[in-house]
């Protein structure tokens, strides 16, 4: 028979709230204000029992000292909602519309080529999303040639994304008209993308922390690389930034996770702040990161 | 205009023609001879292999470029182990602050190889090695950080290197570390900032 303090569930003391949110924060980016408290206890609880810490403390110190950065990794999962839907997150392509894509096309004659890298594309609703955003709101969509790449390690994503089939839920976001302009109903209740938005973009299987995958990609103009960062341990995180130079223009931008942060990872990019959003520029020639 | 699917060759295109052989020897050349690219690219292709190490190493010391600087230092952490260690060490004691923090960044992502120096790194005759080294225990996942961090508030004679100290074990440590920030505050009694971190190390570490 087991005793009640065997099954009594650890406690977080404010104290240690403070110390995981400062050291969650300085890792990830992600930063917990009060009104999360909850939501952290109750993960962190799930964690302490899951790796058999008897308390906080125990646990804190094995996460912060581990070598290997596993057990973080299941924090930042757990800690993390990971989900995806048309037009999330649209202030960055507001910002790709309205100053991005502006400074690109500065320098370049109408007719050349933009080049927009979603990666990772999880199952399309990021790549599509970009391609709606295009059509309908960059004036100038018909003076360049704009390429939509997009890439995941997991091919299963992939294929789903090129058969472009969503759930009401994943369209939920998507204004009524444009909904009825680029989708149509299946019989089972979802929504079917246009086959012409499916042949506008590219995908392909790419580890963005494997070179051998990474030096194909060149001269990328925009990169949306948003909620994958926070999932890589910190050599990870510095080879995907690694890859990213090296793939892009200078003057290229970078668009991250709103929780996530390029200067932590690497010092080769500008942080730009446009009235949109906070992004991250490949220096132009000549200049130093 | 509008929207354009690439052809897969313009899109994902082979890499250009190369001046030298992708080999270990010939990215190892390429390192000291090409552009900025090229030695970004070397630099890249050469992670993980532990026979380049020594080369990285050498080119950090002369390479000026900050983009060529970073790409060694990835590769030199995808090389974690003793002779990445050695490579990094030196840059310690330089006066570049770049290498120097690039160094720690680097060190700190290689617990297990670095974790054997820190014993000598905290009885190195120059305080600044030694703050520096403090720095690198807090970034570094090593079960020994608190028990280095306790060594420095007993014996260490620099009271900036102890402040460093006290600095991190603010974020480590716990209640049972508030007797060894009390006993340097009576080895520094002179010093009232001595007094003031601790004072905040103990409120965080909660037993202020």
């Amino acid at each position: 028979m087991r005793s009640a303090t065997a099954t009594r569930r650890p406690l977080i003391s404010d104290a240690d709230f403070l110390k995981f949110r400062d050291f969650f924060y300085r890792k990830t980016g992600i930063h917990f204000d009060e009104s999360k408290r909850y939501f952290v206890d109750k993960r962190l609880v799930e964690r302490i029992e899951a790796t058999g810490a008897d308390d906080f403390r125990s646990y804190f110190v094995g996460l912060r000292f581990e070598s290997g950065g596993a057990e973080l990794q299941e924090l930042v999962n757990t800690m993390t909602v990971n989900e995806t839907y048309f037009f999330r997150e649209t202030y960055q392509f507001d910002c790709m519309v309205n100053d991005m894509l502006a400074e690109i096309t500065r320098q370049r004659r109408p007719g050349s080529r933009i080049r927009i890298w979603s990666v990772p594309s999880s199952t399309g609703e990021e790549p599509y999303s970009i391609a709606i955003y295009l059509l309908e709101r960059w004036r100038q969509i018909d003076d360049y040639e704009v390429e939509i790449l997009s890439s995941d390690i997991d091919t299963q994503v992939l294929r789903q994304a090129e058969r472009g089939v969503y759930s009401p839920r994943s369209v939920g976001q998507l204004p009524k008209p444009l909904l009825d302009k680029y989708f149509t109903r299946t019989g089972g209740g979802d929504w079917a993308i246009s086959r012409d938005l499916v042949a506008a973009v590219e995908f392909s299987r790419v580890n963005l922390t494997d070179p051998a995958d990474t030096r194909r990609f060149r001269d990328i103009d925009l990169i949306f690389c948003r909620n994958l960062l926070i999932y890589f341990d910190d050599l990870s995180r510095r080879v995907a930034a690694e890859a990213m130079f090296d793939a892009m223009s200078p003057g290229g931008f970078v668009c991250l996770g709103h929780s996530e942060s390029m200067s932590r990872i690497s010092p080769l990019f500008q942080v730009r702040r446009f009235a949109d959003a906070m992004v991250y520029q490949k220096p132009l020639e000549g200049g130093r990161p | 205009m509008g929207l354009r699917k690439p052809a897969a060759r313009e899109a994902l295109h082979e890499v250009v023609e190369r001046a030298l052989p992708r080999d270990i020897e010939g990215l190892c050349a390429q390192l000291h001879l090409g552009n900025e690219a090229e030695r970004r690219w070397a630099a890249r292709d050469l992670a993980g292999v532990a026979a380049a190490v020594p080369v990285l190493g050498r080119r950090l010391r002369d390479e000026a470029d900050p983009r060529v600087r970073e790409a060694l230092f990835t590769s030199l952490c995808a090389s974690a182990g003793e002779a990445a260690v050695d490579e990094l060490l030196p840059l310690l004691r330089g006066d570049d602050a770049q290498l120097r923090n690039g160094a720690i960044e680097a060190l700190a992502a290689m617990p297990r190889a670095v974790g054997p120096r820190i014993a000598a790194l905290l009885r190195d005759a120059d305080p600044d090695v030694r703050i520096l080294t403090v720095n690198l225990l807090g970034e570094l996942r090593h079960e020994q950080v608190t028990p280095w961090l306790l060594q420095v508030l007993r014996e260490d004679a620099e009271v900036n290197v102890v402040a460093a100290a006290i600095e991190v074990l603010a974020e480590v440590g716990g209640p049972e570390h508030v007797p060894a920030l009390h006993d340097a505050v009576r080895r520094f009694p002179a010093d009232p900032f001595i007094a003031f971190a601790a004072e905040a190390a103990a409120g965080r570490a909660g037993g202020g």
